[in-house]
């Protein structure tokens, strides 16, 4: 009976003949000629337009949904021949779903990037790794520019660039642009067993109004998507996506929250010795080196927000559209003066100004993302309320009090509605939304009855979590999904 | 000045950029990214579903594979794959492969790895150890439908043959057994007749209880590129991708569709829709047959299955008008408590028409498995190697005779099927198992009775790629297997077609292709003198030509693996004399293989039907209508389980219990990871349940828990939930067809209950 490898010496063969992979059938069956050609038509010249784009027009995806069969090659195919990473995918899918009883109905929705005609990702990037390709309409990412600030991640209601942990930044779908200046079909459209994807050149406008997109999705009217959904059988009325009732709680971002924290919190240490008529509890110098500790915390912490911190010196490139690279001007140019004020005290009011500018900045980064829940509204009261705070709470403590319970009672007001921020609240980030608001009340009990040394503690943490709150509770826009729990 | 400046503050090149930078790969691939260019490729057949899939290989230097695509060239898929087929290459790079043989320590009661002569001298000491002491039937085997068929056939042999075993199945008694009963009733031989061109060729193809857009993606392809206008009809209690497709789609009550098509049957009789000359000629059976479809008027048949009676003149209308009528079914027949009656009852709609045979015709069973057929034939389990039968006297002697074996040797019976084998180890009849490539611990139905008895074996050998499928989790010993991708044999899909699927890569560790794994353990059992000829793969495929000598799936005339693939795969029967048996004949290759596009179908040449001649395979050459009353469903839903649970495939991505599938980041991206139940809006309002609720779901044998999706693709009163998550076999009613033993997954009485804490979905308060 067996008892060793010795005398056993199949097992030794037939381990090393299990990792040889030059077997006979290797040999016969391994085509090495290079220059075959592609059956004919295998890239598929059938599934892309006769001609470029015209003036006025833009190269886009067409899906005929009634041709789509749900199989989902074309995610699977876009992974494959584009060499994504493990996880990464450039192309995803949904389900629309018919509510009525009437209407029994499921579709599949295949979408990609949308090249739209107003690209929010491209407005959004603060140093122009975004490019409209003026004659096909494509836009491209610079994967070599971006600095992995994921802001575009942000401003796409649809859901598109995807950030790589491995490379620091965000890559996204380029229509293989490369493919089609060959003539050659984009990977999904290839892979498509039943053609429910061709390339199509549109007017540049792109799509004006939900009912020329695709119902369930994110409102076209912001950035003018070229995708074409088409069904010649016609769409049931009400569909709602699959994942429509799907909380999904948002990333944190806790760079962004500490530098959200502190950078208020610097402005209103700024904004304190400016005003310091007012009396200070402490001393107006201490004041201004707490603006620059406080300013050196939150500009250290945005360093770690980004992927590629070494390719940031880019970042006022955008400045002419992007909101972030405004901020980063303004925030970079009040540190300064900050630092500056130190030394000379006649700019300290200069160095103020100039922080609450910084500071709209950083507000209209969210604002412009257009998500309900980072509107105008609830953004500004947030960010010039820590400022209002800190500045109050150094000057008139009894003030600051009152400044923290308003901002809790207008945060408050978020928690009510039946949208999607407000179900977040009162569901998965109920905890959070205790620890914000029973924080708060302790900061504001501690101001009240008269600052002690652990004051400011507490009104930072119940910033911090306010702020993580406005990260977490975000009603972040997308295509319609796949169920999920 | 401007130039460089611009460059210096728009990096338009560098490192990343140029990671994903396209250039013609050559080999008529277009363009790919410049470091997944091959150096060579290669084609071999998937290993996932019975559609048989050429995948284009793209090899590196050293031979090993670095990425795939479909092959234009091949002749089922035309250059397109499913995601399971785009991600084939994916699960063999999974972390929790099993790379040494693991032993169940006595002691700390843990799986800890041992050598291969140890693992083999527990086997062997083992299961001898068990013949010994409850006699030589007490060992059992389940294999699968995933394994190469040269290795299915030395599994068969060195089992039955080489250690004295009797009972064995594999788990394609889960989704084909029933096309194999039916079609060796029906026909004499377990023989599909359809070639897939069928699917182009057809003026009305009616699919019965299956979902290809889902489930066979690629057929669907092939129904797209039919350029004959044809009616699609649909038969299916759900509102499927397929359905919506449809030109006609009939909703009829789960497990009453035996039912409809008995009315159907009666219904092309009354409108003289018969073939007489081809019934007279080539059927037996027909008159008794048209006198029991007497009493299926459509009022009956409305009343039974819920369909509207215009509905049924319709249909009829369709078989009556149409010249090309095929049938196709899958597992939504297969898995039923009356599953091959109903199979039957399709074959004698073809058969009472005349709709066989020809282009565009035939009453076709769309198989699941990659190698459901090569079990079938070649498996050595129901029948004898190469579709013999073991009682026959002068059939053991032929398989003896061609193997150089004792004919003693081969046992004169059949052994247990799947349900009996599991029944035997309750009763304490069979003490050791043996699980090749198949995870029962999650897929067979009723699963808290299969836990049980699993707990009753002395010892389990669980034979598998990973060590954390539900099944190899229970084992005493688990032998690492080499997987699709890393070892070489054929596979048979479900048009009958021998495909070449090649080792493109490295197993991790240890890990052995199951055929040298069952060389080892036929070398450490004492009976390796028997086996000496089937040295390799390559050796065993021309054991089984010669098996297949003189029978229906006669494939002498195909030469060795080369000729395989020079010809993108070839389908039996293919004999060596001109005029084969039953309808079969020589090969006719084309010269140049067609394109993918622009959508011209393949000629004839690479694709062939049986039963143009219209013999069958019984010995007085005719086809048998087969028919019995309809049984009531065995758990309809009552009072206390008021809802009927259909099981089934959730999406392309999912490949049964996941174990390969979900090892994919890109595929899990494709469907739901948490089990989800849909369920009718009405239902739904009644029981205050809105999408995304969790709920549990609950039957007389188990629980579930899982995510509502509100949709009226289910009917009011049913709920649907894909079977790919290991709770789904916890309701699963254990039903069995009685002809093919196949379990009735479809169809189980359950309830639905809200579970989950209040206010946690964040709803508004009320």
């Amino acid at each position: 009976m067996v008892a060793s490898r010795e005398n056993f010496p199949l097992l030794a063969e037939l381990l090393a003949e299990q990792q040889r992979l030059d077997t006979p059938v290797a040999r016969f069956s391994t085509t090495v000629d290079r220059t075959l050609p592609a059956a004919p038509g295998t890239r598929h010249a059938s599934l892309l337009p006769l001609s470029r784009p015209g003036p006025g027009e833009q190269y886009a995806f067409e899906v005929d949904l009634d041709a789509c069969s749900g199989c989902k090659s074309c995610v699977a195919a876009c992974h494959s021949l584009n060499g994504l990473d493990e996880a990464e995918t450039w192309r995803e899918v949904g389900l629309l779903l018919s509510p009525d009883a009437g209407h029994p109905f499921a579709q599949t929705v295949t979408a990609a990037c949308h090249h739209c005609a107003e690209p929010a990702c491209l407005h959004g990037c603060p140093v122009l790794a975004y490019e409209k390709d003026p004659i096909t309409g494509i836009v491209r990412h610079l994967d070599d520019q971006c600095i992995g600030c994921s802001y575009c991640i942000l401003k796409c209601p649809y859901d598109v660039p995807k950030y790589s942990a491995r490379l620091g930044i965000v890559r996204k779908c380029d229509l293989c642009h490369g493919r089609l200046a060959a003539g050659e079909a984009p990977a999904c459209a290839q892979a498509c067993p039943t053609q429910a994807i061709r390339i199509v050149t549109v007017p540049a406008g792109g799509a004006a109004d939900g009912g020329r997109f695709l119902p369930a999705a994110p409102d076209p009217g912001y950035t003018r998507p070229t995708t074409r959904y088409l069904s010649r059988r016609g769409l049931p009325p009400n569909l709602v996506a699959a994942d429509a009732a799907t909380l999904r709680v948002q990333p944190a971002h806790w760079p962004l929250v500490v530098l959200l924290t502190a950078f208020p919190a610097a402005v209103g240490c700024s904004l304190a010795a400016a005003l310091r008529s007012g009396g200070t509890v402490v001393g107006t110098e201490d004041v201004k080196l707490a603006a620059v500790v406080f300013g050196a915390a939150g500009l250290a912490a945005s360093g770690f927000h980004l992927g590629q911190p070494r390719r940031a010196w880019r970042i006022f490139l955008g400045w002419r559209r992007s909101w972030l690279s405004r901020e980063a001007l303004l925030c970079g140019g009040w540190f300064g003066l900050a630092v500056a004020a130190l030394v000379f005290p006649a700019i300290t009011l200069v160095a103020a100004a100039v922080g609450l500018a910084g500071l709209a900045c950083s507000a209209m980064i969210y604002v412009d993302t257009r998500r309900h829940f980072w509107r105008a509204g609830q953004t500004f009261p947030r960010f010039f309320g820590t400022a209002a705070l800190v500045a109050a709470g150094l000057l008139v403590p009894w003030a600051a009090a009152l400044i923290l319970i308003a901002l809790l009672a207008w945060e408050h007001r978020t928690r009510a509605p039946d949208d999607v921020s407000a179900r977040l609240q009162r569901g998965p980030l109920r905890r959070l939304v205790a620890v914000r608001t029973g924080l708060g009340l302790a900061g504001a009990v501690l101001l009240a009855i008269g600052p002690g040394p652990g004051t400011l503690a507490v009104v930072l943490a119940a910033e911090l979590a306010g702020r993580l709150l406005y990260f977490r509770a975000v009603d972040a826009p997308k295509m319609p999904g796949l169920p999920t729990a | 000045m401007s130039l460089s400046l611009d460059s210096l503050l728009h990096a338009r090149t560098g490192p990343m950029t140029g990671e994903l930078l396209q250039q013609p790969a050559d080999f008529g691939l277009g363009r790919l990214p410049v470091r997944l260019h091959p150096a060579a490729t290669a084609t071999t057949v998937c290993g996932y579903c019975s559609t048989g899939c050429g995948l284009q290989v793209h090899l590196g230097a050293d031979g090993a594979a670095l990425n795939l695509g479909a092959d234009p060239a091949y002749p089922v898929n035309l250059g397109m794959a499913c995601p399971k087929g785009w991600e084939a290459l994916t699960p063999l790079a999974a972390s929790d492969r099993a790379t040494v043989p693991l032993l169940r320590d006595a002691t700390s009661g843990r799986l800890a790895p041992v050598s291969w002569p140890q693992a083999l001298a527990a086997f062997v000491a083992r299961f001898k150890g068990i013949q010994q002491k409850h006699g030589p039937h007490a060992i059992a085997f389940l294999s699968t439908g995933q394994i190469v068929t040269e290795e299915m056939a030395l599994l068969g042999a060195l089992f039955k043959f080489g250690m004295g075993g009797l009972h064995c199945d594999s788990n394609t008694r889960q989704c084909m057994a029933t096309s194999h009963v039916a079609y060796k009733q029906s026909f004499g031989f377990d023989a599909p007749p359809f070639t897939y061109a069928d699917l182009e060729e057809s003026d009305a193809l009616v699919f019965i209880g299956a979902n290809p857009c889902i489930a066979h993606p690629i057929l669907w392809q092939r129904v797209q590129m039919n350029r004959r206008s044809p009616a699609i009809i649909v038969i299916d209690p759900r509102v499927t991708e397929t359905a919506q497709a449809a030109t006609l789609h009939l909703t009829p009550h789960p497990k009453s569709d035996l039912t409809l098509l008995y009315g159907l049957a009666h219904l092309l009789i009354a409108r003289g829709r018969v073939d007489r000359a081809f019934a007279a000629a080539h059927t037996t059976g027909f008159e008794e047959f048209a006198a029991f479809v007497r009493d299926f008027t459509p009022a009956r048949v409305s009343a039974t299955t819920g369909i509207e009676e215009a509905g049924l003149l319709r249909l009829a209308d369709i078989l009556t008008q149409r010249e090309r009528v095929s049938f196709w079914w899958t597992m939504g027949v297969n898995q039923s408590h009356e599953a091959t009656r109903t199979a039957q009852a399709i074959i004698n709609l073809a058969l009472l028409t005349g709709q066989i045979g020809r282009p565009g015709t035939g009453a076709n069973s769309i198989t699941g498995q990659c190698n459901a057929m090569g079990s079938r034939l070649f498996g050595n389990a129901t029948s004898l190697l190469g579709g013999y039968d073991f009682a026959v006297a002068s059939h053991r002697a032929q398989v003896a005779r061609t193997l150089g074996l004792p004919a003693g040797c081969i046992p004169e019976e059949t052994g247990y099927a799947y349900d009996e084998i599991l029944d035997a180890v309750e009763r304490g009849e069979i003490r050791g198992l043996w699980v090749i490539a198949t995870n029962p611990a999650h897929s067979w139905i009723h699963q808290r009775r299969v836990r049980e008895i699993f707990g009753r074996l002395d010892f389990l050998v669980v034979q598998d790629m990973y060590t954390t499928t539900e099944t190899a989790r229970l084992a005493d010993l688990v032998l690492p297997a080499a997987g699709w991708g890393e070892k070489e044999g054929v596979l048979i899909n479900s048009e009958r077609r021998i495909g070449l699927t090649r080792k493109v890569a490295r197993p991790p560790g240890q890990a052995l292709s199951d055929f040298a794994i069952f060389q080892l353990v036929a070398e450490a059992w004492g009976c390796g003198e028997l086996f000496r000829g089937w040295s390799s793969p390559a050796a065993v495929f021309q054991l089984l030509k010669e098996l297949s000598r003189g029978q229906p799936c006669d494939f002498t005339g195909i030469r060795d693996y080369e000729h395989l693939e020079a010809e993108g795969g070839i389908q039996w029967p293919c004999t060596e004399a001109p005029a084969g048996i039953g309808g079969g004949g020589e090969v006719r290759i084309d010269a140049a293989r067609q394109p993918a596009i622009g959508r011209v179908a393949p000629s004839s040449g690479t694709h062939r039907r049986l039963f143009a001649d219209g013999r069958f395979f019984h010995p007085d050459g005719r086809a048998r209508f087969l028919f019995d009353p309809p049984r009531p469903l065995p758990e309809p839903a009552d009072q206390s389980y008021p809802f009927l649970l259909l099981t089934g495939r959730g999406s392309s991505a999912q490949w049964h219990t996941g174990s390969r599938t979900d090892k994919s980041a890109v595929l899990r991206k494709l469907a739901p990871t948490v089990p989800t139940v849909e369920i009718h809006p009405d239902d739904a309002t009644r029981l205050a349940l809105v999408p995304g609720a969790r709920v549990t779901v609950r039957s007389r044998r188990g629980t579930a828990t899982a995510f509502v999706v509100v949709t009226a693709t289910v009917a009011r009163g049913q709920l649907f939930m894909p079977m790919h998550f290991p709770d789904v076999n916890r309701l699963t009613f254990p039903a069995f067809d009685p002809h093919s033993r196949q379990p009735a997954y479809k169809a189980c009485a359950v309830t639905i209950e809200p579970d989950g804490e209040p206010g946690r979905d964040g709803a508004a308060p009320a």
